[in-house]
């Protein structure tokens, strides 16, 4: 049974991918789509009322640059929507804390959804409709089109990355928008409710009455796993029952979050040849086949887990979810077995395998470019990826990629116990446990994941401002610095050559998982070690 | 974008959910003898030992359902209470599990039963066994 329900997830989502990879290709170098005339229509009304030449061709500075300041302006907006619901119509609430509206517009607006607020008590159907699925189609678009941007480095040459606003309006338009408007209503005949009302008030069996929250949720529901965004409508996330009613909706989005994420290698597969992309699909799903071995190794539960779902659909979602930097969970962290948890820790270390929409296509080209120059220092050949050179820069701006990640986890873990900001959320007495509580939750932040232990609980000033900028830079850091790359790699001559060393087959799979594995390990077991190992 | 992503799309979802599934956008609600009693997918509280009892350590807090072996190990105490026998208990329980089993296409799910669907079906099976419990108490 369980085995049948892992290959309608790998079948399903592996399936799916090679149609949208097929797509997405397409759209990385403006090729025709299907019905491209309507579409093109449709695009240019956009175009007309932002303003802007679809020809124009970005330097990775300008699309940063354009990325950025579309970025800034959605999340401004979301701040005012959550600062001021008040006054704003659709069963209006208190507005939130300059610090909780401050790290839930960042948390949105990077793709994280980490969530210091609960959905249905905190926020009016205004806000989640109007402010958080608006920036849950902004968020994943904004990382999609860097990655198209990516990925135009390594085969156009001297010709800018692309246009970012024609990319990020043809992603919302022709991809997201779509499958998530039929996603939400296959959700909706599954169970998930969609009301513009906020509470029902219904009897019950023995002749009371109760009020049930309630809302848009379908609509969000959707879009929340497709664009590895993770954000529930409800405190309790995937694990509330209006958010994920039965195993077959469990399924259906474990699917949905999946799909992008595996969509990229095959897309990069159809513009840099077949053997490299399938190479990149074999080495994430070895990454994700780990996660899942770890999570299934032990039983998890039943305390912290939907009947429902039991230890083995938790564990498919919730390594699924975090794998793809989604973030959203059918259980409680706490639920979980400690072996599952280090798959989590794995998954978002590593944040490429398959890692969140775009971002984790790009994460893992860098870790090619670094397994490029390690090997190529072993067997002294000067390393080259697409016929071109990789050169010190390269390096430097791929290993500074890598190591943010670090930085922005341990630090800020250490200033929360410095400054007792761990110990007043969770105790004085520190234990294995509670440290993996806070590592997590800077490792869910910086790795825009979005799901964590601490939840409500980490509503405190500290909390709010500090994961905030560590979402935010988490986020902006790596994703300039890619495009740096990109950006030189373009400018780059390339001649058709035999690859020094190969990128793709067997032994480059082998070389790059395992490379990725000894990086990720030799980095962050120690902290594992105090963590989860002692759990 | 602000006006076809967070406006047009929900509006939409909505519009077509409220026409074409209205029952499941409104949160599945449950009827019996023509009252709302609950939802499919909400746990309710009950305050007497004639009907099987939810679980309250899931994630959600809300887990509508209880495992197979749960509500068997709560049998006993039913009959005790109510008097209806063992082993149609022990049927109607089955039957709950079959019902869900064909909700998740047989393999989607693991076993379980729906606390709710359970309870409703012991009242109709024996409504005079319950006649105290459902006396309508008009909501306040």
């Amino acid at each position: 049974m369980d085995i049948v329900i892992l290959l309608v997830v790998l079948v399903g989502s592996l399936g799916l991918s090679v149609i949208f990879g097929r797509y997405i290709a397409r759209m990385i170098v403006y090729e025709k789509r299907p019905l491209e005339k309507t579409l093109g229509r449709v695009e240019n009304g956009f175009y007309k009322i932002i303003g802007i030449d679809r020809y124009e061709q970005m330097t990775w500075k300008q699309y940063f640059l354009a990325m950025v300041v579309t970025n800034v302006i959605a999340a401004g907006f979301l701040m005012v929507v959550l600062l001021y619901q008040n006054n704003l119509p659709l069963s209006p609430k208190p507005g939130l804390s300059l610090d909780l509206a401050f790290n839930t517009a960042a948390s949105f607006v990077t793709n994280t959804n980490l969530q210091h607020y609960a959905g249905e008590q905190q926020l009016s159907i205004f806000s989640q409709m109007v402010g958080l699925i608006f920036m849950m189609f902004v968020a994943p678009a904004s990382g999609i089109a860097t990655a198209f941007a990516f990925i135009r480095g390594f085969i156009r040459k001297e010709f800018g990355l692309g246009n970012f606003y024609v990319d990020f309006t043809r992603i919302i338009i022709t991809l997201l928008l779509p499958i998530s408007f039929f996603s939400a209503l296959l959700l909706l005949f599954l169970g998930v409710p969609q009301t513009l009302d906020s509470t029902i008030t219904i009897g019950t069996l023995q002749g009371g009455s109760q009020t049930i929250p309630i809302g848009p949720v379908a609509s969000l529901e959707s879009i929340k796993e497709l664009g590895s965004n993770g954000g529930g409508f409800f405190a309790a996330n995937s694990s509330h029952p209006f958010e994920n009613p039965t195993g077959i909706s469990n399924v259906f989005e474990c699917i949905l979050m999946l799909v992008i994420p595996l969509s990229f290698p095959i897309a990069y597969g159809h513009l840099l040849g077949k053997g490299r992309g399938i190479s990149i699909l074999a080495a994430m799903l070895i990454g994700f086949g780990v996660m899942l071995a770890l999570g299934l190794s032990e039983q998890s539960g039943p305390t912290g887990l939907e009947t429902r779902f039991g230890s083995f659909g938790s564990t498919l979602f919730l390594e699924s979810s975090v794998a793809t930097n989604t973030g959203a969970a059918n259980a409680a962290l706490t639920g979980m077995s400690p072996n599952a948890v280090i798959g989590f820790f794995l998954g978002m270390f590593v944040q490429a395998i398959p890692g969140a929409d775009g971002t984790g296509m790009m994460m893992m080209i860098i870790f090619v470019v670094l397994t490029l120059f390690l090997v190529g220092l072993m067997v002294g050949k000067t390393p080259e990826f697409m016929s071109m050179k990789i050169n010190p820069r390269d390096v430097k701006l791929a290993a500074f990629v890598f190591l943010i990640h670090p930085a922005l986890i341990l630090i800020p873990s250490v200033m929360a116990y410095t400054t007792e900001n761990a110990q007043s959320v969770l105790g004085e007495h520190t234990t294995p446990a509670t440290f993996t509580q806070v590592l997590y939750e800077y490792s869910s932040a910086s790795a825009n994941n979005g799901s964590d232990y601490l939840g409500t609980s980490a509503n405190t000033p500290f909390w709010n401002w500090s994961t905030a900028w560590i979402m935010l830079l988490g986020r902006y850091a790596p994703i300039g610095l890619m495009l740096a790359v990109a950006g030189s790699f373009t400018l780059r001559d390339r001649k058709e050559v035999v690859e020094p060393i190969k990128t793709s087959g067997f032994l480059f799979v082998g070389v790059l998982s395992v490379m990725v594995f000894i990086l990720t390990a030799l980095t962050f077991f120690p902290f594992l070690a105090m963590g989860p190992f002692s759990m | 974008m602000i006006i076809t992503t967070g406006v047009a799309y929900p509006l939409l979802v909505t519009a077509v959910g409220q026409t074409v599934l209205p029952s499941q956008s409104n949160g599945s609600q449950v009827i019996l003898n023509g009252k709302v009693v609950g939802s499919e997918f909400i746990s309710q509280s009950y305050n007497s030992a004639k009907f099987f009892q939810p679980r309250n350590d899931s994630a959600s807090g809300v887990d509508p359902d209880i495992t197979p072996d749960s509500a068997i190990s709560q049998i006993p105490a039913i009959n005790s209470a109510t008097g209806i026998p063992v082993n149609v208990l022990k049927t109607l329980v089955d039957l709950d599990v079959a019902r869900n089993k064909e909700t998740n296409a047989l393999v989607f799910a693991p076993d379980y039963v729906n606390v709710l669907s359970l309870n409703i079906e012991l009242v109709k099976q024996y409504p005079e066994v319950y006649t105290n419990e459902i006396s309508v108490k008009e909501a306040p």
